[in-house]
């Protein structure tokens, strides 16, 4: 059996998802999008349950909803769960009596019904059930009550079958009916509603006699049915809720409680800069980096015993070579940065299930809507810290097709999760004392460098069309531990597999190209070797802020385009291979790396953030935006931008150095 | 009988309420969203708070939080009593 589980965003859908398949999850990609999609096996039995997009309405408005819709409509489920936030009855029960338009059986699950009864509703869900001709089962996705029952229902198929029940006005019902009838095939109530509505996707079902049809509805009712069909469901529900729920009226919630502080007039901004320093501090500021050079000793001490165990293993030169200065140095550097890694994706992954995330579109929506672009770009911003490949997909859930390139464009400024190893090995090194201020600061500049692209882009490209911005406020939730901890690991354990193949590949290239020259001869002065020749291609590039030709940064920075973690594993393979691999700061004591200077290396961080991102990232944009034009315009305004800003900000600091 | 005005939703005082009588939203789209949404004609709105930089505005419309910016309130017709 094949069962679809459906509901309103943030109704609880994903932690209901996870405890009814527990371990048992495939997690993969819709096809020809980039959407996350989720299968799992239901606990005890062999049905596969799909969890699709959060939607409002079988009227899609974002790309999102669409995949949810058609694959309603084009898959062959035997069973909806739909899943409602039972505080938030209402609006939950509008995309219900949609779904129940469909020839599919549809299962309720009330979802926070504790917390509904504890701020005082009363709902007589018999009475409900009797209406909408399906059964209701209260569940708590956070204190996993309900589920064995939920799991129960569906097994031994105990649920209601759902014969259609009329609600609609009795002359629109008539009219409905009657054009039910002309059609032919699956959900023909659903298709009969959407001809009503005129919906542009199903014009092709209009014959001439149903063409007539809606236009003497229309006019019956002097009104376009959409609002029609819209008011006449919210009429039922409201006759629903008159009849069957009793409230209290005005208490105030705890979400009211809290959002008095998060949303307050003066202090919503300051609480936001607060969390928000606190989430790079901890991530890329002292605490990070005390652990960080924890598991580096370890590493050090891996590669150390390691080599003696080759040696005496009478492993040859070249050979100890390649596993210990090529592998082991390029795949230890990246690492070293897992627990930073871990802080930052745990602490995000708060930011996006407590609901906090929506406030901060709300409050912040201001200042992003003069640049043409709305609060809703934030999200994407915010999960880009994380990683911009989900952050990229995640823009899906904005309407303006505009607004959604111009987003796709600038996420990649975020500084992400890989950079941060950047990031710290600079910081820390060049200011050592102030390496918590130096990793905001290049936040900071990110959203600078966002602000100041979003104006020029919309200057170049789009003209001032301003969007729309309708965002829901969500109740807040406290976080699902066993949720977290799994959405976590599995981002960890990508970028482990990350360093596993693609960054151990990239080594062993590095390795390779700085042992041989040109004519594969082995072991040359490194100046001579492959890896130097390209660099010295390229390197006049980076002069302009690095103030002398370094093909060791050169080569290095062009590898971020594998993997942004990369720039760093490069540099600690060159770094251990042009001199005296001492503990500490080898990297910047070899000869290849010592003419780093404070002003060159902040320049060197800012290149390096806000270039053209990884390859992963750039197929996302490229699938994203569309096309590959497109995608080079992009890449090449991206390397631009960071190209200029690395440069102004190395002349600022030699001058503010000079001044000083 | 209480005296009744017109006026925009946009205009609504912060903790004011009142009843919308018409969406004159020009936008196809975002019209539907609306209604999807629950702002229907004859439903009851409660302005709840504004964003600290002046906009969008957070209204209360069947038991839950929307957030709008005014330019698009602006279209909407509320009732209020006096």
């Amino acid at each position: 059996m094949k069962i679809a589980l459906i509901g309103n965003q943030n109704s609880g859908k994903s932690t209901l998802f996870n405890l009814l398949t527990g371990s048992h999850q495939k997690i993969g990609n819709w096809p020809g999008v980039t959407v996350e999609r989720k299968v799992g096996q239901l606990r005890t039995t062999t049905d596969e349950l799909i969890d699709l997009p959060g939607i409002y309405s079988l009227s899609p408005y974002t790309l999102e909803e669409e995949i949810t819709r058609n694959y309603l409509l084009n898959e062959q489920v035997d069973l909806i769960l739909n899943i409602i936030d039972t505080t938030q009855l209402e609006r939950s029960l509008y995309l219900t009596t949609q779904l129940l338009e469909l020839d599919i059986p549809v299962l309720i699950a009330l979802n926070m019904e504790d917390v509904a009864i504890k701020s005082g509703l009363q709902i007589d869900y018999q009475y409900l059930e009797e209406k909408l001709d399906t059964t209701m089962i209260r569940i708590s996705a956070l204190k996993k009550t309900g589920i064995f029952e939920l799991i129960q229902t569906i097994k031994q198929k105990n649920y209601r079958q759902n014969q259609y029940k009329p609600f609609f006005d009795h002359f629109l019902e008539k009219n409905l009916g009657e054009t039910e009838k002309e059609l032919s095939g699956n959900h023909r109530r659903f298709y009969s509603v959407k001809l009503y509505e005129e919906d542009p996707v199903y014009e092709g079902y209009l014959s001439d006699q149903i063409k007539a049809q809606v236009k003497t509805v229309k006019s019956e009712y002097q009104l376009d049915l959409v609002q029609v069909i819209a008011d006449e469901r919210y009429r039922f529900i409201e006759m629903m809720r008159d009849d069957a729920i009793q409230s209290k009226k005005d208490k105030m919630t705890m979400t009211d409680k809290i959002d008095r502080v998060i949303l307050n007039r003066f202090f919503a901004i300051p609480i936001f800069m607060v969390i928000m320093f606190t989430v790079y501090y901890l991530a890329a500021g002292p605490v990070g980096q005390f652990l960080t050079e924890f598991v580096e000793g370890g590493v050090e001490s891996f590669s150390g015993w390691f080599d003696q165990i080759l040696l005496n293993a009478g492993a040859s030169s070249w050979s100890r070579s390649l596993v210990i200065q090529g592998i082991v140095t390029g795949v230890g550097a990246i690492l070293a940065f897992l627990p930073q890694l871990i802080i930052l994706l745990i602490l995000i992954a708060l930011l996006e299930t407590t609901g906090y995330m929506n406030r901060i579109s709300f409050f912040l929506d201001r200042v992003f809507q003069k640049a043409g672009l709305s609060g809703k770009s934030l999200i994407p911003f915010i999960i880009g810290s994380g990683c911009t490949v989900p952050a990229i997909v995640s823009t899906r859930t904005i309407k303006d097709e505009s607004e959604r390139q111009m987003t796709i464009l600038l996420t990649p400024f975020v500084p992400c999760s890989a950079k941060l190893p950047i990031i710290t090995l600079f910081a820390g090194y060049f200011f050592p004392s102030q390496a918590g201020w130096i990793s905001a600061s290049l936040y900071f500049l990110a959203i600078v460098v966002i602000i100041f692209s979003a104006f020029m882009i919309k200057k170049l490209f789009y003209q001032s069309k301003s969007s729309s911005f309708i965002l829901e406020l969500p109740p807040y939730k406290l976080p699902h531990f066993g949720y977290l901890t799994k959405d976590v690991g599995r981002k960890v354990w990508a970028f482990i597999q990350q360093a596993g193949s693609i960054i151990l590949l990239a080594s062993v290239v590095v390795w390779l190209f700085i042992s041989f020259s040109f004519r594969l001869e082995y072991g040359v002065p490194i100046d001579q070797s492959i890896l130097a020749g390209i660099g010295k291609l390229f390197s006049w590039i980076f002069y302009p802020f690095l103030g002398t030709m370094s093909w060791e940064a050169t080569v290095s920075a062009l590898q971020g385009l594998v993997a942004k973690e990369q720039v760093v594993a490069s540099m600690a393979i060159i770094g251990g291979y042009s001199g005296e691999v001492s503990s500490g700061n080898f990297i910047f004591s070899s000869q290849a790396f010592q003419f780093f200077t404070p002003a060159s290396a902040y320049a060197f961080m800012v290149f390096n953030l806000f270039s053209a991102p990884c390859f992963g990232a750039i197929g996302a944009m490229r699938k994203e935006l569309g096309n590959a034009k497109k995608m080079w315009t992009a890449v090449f305004f991206q390397t631009g931008i960071a190209w200029v800003f690395a440069t102004i900000m190395f002349q600022l600091i030699r001058l503010i150095g000079v001044i000083i | 009988m209480r005296d009744k005005a017109l006026m925009s939703l946009a205009d609504l005082k912060r903790g004011q309420s009142g009843k919308v009588v018409r969406i004159n939203t020009g936008n196809p789209a975002f019209r539907k969203r609306l209604f999807d949404m629950g702002l229907t004609e004859g439903v009851h709105v409660k302005m709840k708070r504004v964003a600290p930089l002046g906009d969008p505005l957070n209204i209360t419309i069947r038991g839950y939080e929307l957030c709008l910016r005014k330019e698009d309130l602006m279209h909407i017709e509320v009732e209020i009593g006096l």
